[in-house]
């Protein structure tokens, strides 16, 4: 049902940790909520889902990484997705992503968007 | 009153052990639902918020679908309707105190208040009685799982 989907949509990267948690939070929470969720990353949210490089962000001096804020939506059933021209920005090939991550064009942003009830952007 | 593997389980309640939900009997179809203490564990032991959706309110929910929403410093997740039914009424205290849920879960810390339509049918998806508490401790063994 096209009115349970929502989209997060993650422009932050590891140069502002603070903003790498809630948004997975909140993904995590929308699963909660029976709501089918996908995150679509961009730009620098690309590279949370660098192999390895999100075990090294942390929202909060002491606290969990945002490797275990993104393991956390996963495991909820959170879909992930990296647009592959921020792949390109990066120099990032394919392989170097997490497994979980499905690479699409910037129209399936477009798509999913369309398909989605609520549209978040962090 | 039960005691299983330190949990307080009282034994004239119904549990949905899926999600260490109770379930009690207000008469008619009508029946309050909590958390027990296994699940208050399960959480994290202090809630940061409960929320019961607005939209379920007066519509009914299938079992096993989500009721409500439990957040705490260490865990985000779903309390799912123990049966199918009518969502009567949310605890309107959890909004300013969500730790009730866990500081008196079969008293203040009550979630929601649903009016059975599949009881019949779902009602030997519960577990109650001693023999009920009986089941219940084999998966609390099984899961290693205790209120110590």
């Amino acid at each position: 049902m096209s009115e349970d989907k929502v989209l997060i949509i993650m422009t932050s990267g590891p140069d502002t940790p603070r903003r790498c948690a809630t948004p997975f939070f909140f993904a995590t929470l929308a699963t909660a909520m029976d709501y089918e969720v996908t995150m679509f990353f961009t730009i620098d949210g690309t590279l949370l889902l660098k192999k390895g490089l999100a075990e090294t962000v942390y929202p909060k001096a002491g606290g969990k990484s945002a490797a275990e804020f993104r393991q956390e939506a996963i495991e909820a059933g959170v879909k992930m997705t990296a647009c592959s021209a921020s792949l390109e920005l990066h120099d990032l090939k394919p392989e170097d992503l997490i497994p979980e991550a499905k690479i699409v064009g910037g129209a399936s942003m477009w798509q999913m968007a369309e398909d989605s009830k609520t549209v978040l952007t962090f | 009153m039960a005691i299983i593997r330190g949990c307080n389980l009282p034994e004239d309640l119904y549990y949905y052990p899926e999600k260490h939900l109770w379930l009690k009997p207000l008469g008619g179809n009508l029946f309050r639902l909590g958390l027990t203490p296994i699940a208050g564990q399960l959480a994290g032991g202090k809630l940061n918020a409960v929320t019961i959706r607005a939209k379920n309110i007066g519509t009914e929910v299938a079992q096993g679908k989500s009721l409500a929403t439990l957040e705490s410093a260490k865990f985000v997740g779903p309390v799912p309707a123990p049966i199918s039914g009518i969502v009567k009424r949310g605890n309107e205290q959890l909004a300013a105190n969500p730790d009730l849920v866990i500081s008196d879960p079969y008293g203040e810390g009550w979630i929601a208040e649903i009016e059975a339509t599949k009881w019949e049918e779902e009602k030997a998806s519960l577990l109650t009685g001693p023999e009920g508490l009986a089941a219940y401790q084999q998966k609390l063994e099984a899961a290693n799982i205790s209120c110590h």
